[in-house]
């Protein structure tokens, strides 16, 4: 499998080491957020068939973080992108 | 206890390798300083390490030279510096040059640069390097940082047929094997 790096062009996916769900990058507020949020946070993820959107880091490579979107059924991976730029997107600062 | 004295191990001894015409030379003459930026620093850098070293911050997939030292990009906001430096000192150099403008870490040890050139080399970078290494699609001054045989390992092209490896120091010698021994099979 083939990704697309955003800076560096195509890389072998055996460069990558795969973590989860992307949503993991929208962690709530452990000060404000209830157990009910903190906990869907943790523990529930969705498992589509289709599209999902992945966390995936550039160990042999840049060291980056990545979120790619996936289609499980194909593998066939339609976007790439920083998760970096993700985050600020989403109002983080960094 | 038994007193166990650790003797730092080195690649130096090894000398340079000659397989049928192809080179493959420690060397152990370079420094390696890795400069990272500052977070909302990174005009006051570039323009510092012009003036310093006449050097751009290199672009994600290539290196700068300029005045016997070579830039590297190993990640964003992350470079590294290679150049021969004759004593031990060459981070503290870069950072008063630097001035504070990024944020310097001596690599020197922790990193061995090979330099690896000759007719067979294109074909023995393959069978051990997902990166396409063609001339077309990575040419000269061209870098990326990738894994060979398990081993991380950056590579940037000097010339035609023509390399500068770093791996990590601690693995140096298992990496050494590998690329000898990649040598020898498209060789043979």
């Amino acid at each position: 499998m083939i990704i697309e790096h955003p800076l560096l062009g195509p890389r072998d996916a055996a460069e990558f080491v795969y973590l989860g769900d992307a949503a993991m990058i929208d962690r709530p507020d452990g000060m404000t957020v209830d157990d009910t949020g903190m906990h869907d946070y943790m523990y529930l993820r969705d498992n589509p068939a289709g599209d999902i959107r992945e966390l995936w880091y550039h160990e042999q490579g840049d060291r980056s973080w990545l979120v790619v979107t996936r289609n499980t059924i194909t593998h066939e991976i339609t976007k790439v992108e920083l998760a970096r730029d993700v985050a600020r997107r989403s109002g983080r600062s960094r | 206890m038994a007193d166990i004295k650790l003797t730092a191990a080195t690649l130096s001894a090894v000398g340079d390798i000659d397989i049928a015409g192809n080179r493959i030379i420690i060397r152990d003459d370079l420094s390696l300083v890795s400069v990272a930026t500052p977070l909302g620093g990174e005009d006051a850098l570039k323009k510092t390490l012009t003036a310093a070293f006449g050097l751009n911050i290199p672009a994600a997939t290539l290196s700068s030279t300029a005045k016997g030292m070579r830039a590297v990009s190993m990640a964003p906001d992350a470079m590294l510096l290679i150049f021969a430096h004759a004593t031990p000192d060459a981070e503290m150099h870069v950072r008063a040059k630097l001035g504070g403008a990024g944020y310097t870490t001596d690599q020197t040890d922790s990193m061995l640069a090979i330099e690896v050139s000759g007719p067979a080399t294109m074909a023995a970078m393959e069978r051990i390097c997902p990166l396409d290494l063609q001339h077309g699609s990575f040419g000269k001054n061209a870098s990326g940082r990738t894994v060979m045989e398990h081993m991380a390992a950056t590579i940037i092209a000097l010339g035609d047929a023509h390399f500068l490896l770093l791996t990590a120091s601690s693995s140096a010698k298992s990496f050494l094997h590998a690329l000898e021994k990649s040598y020898r099979n498209v060789i043979s």
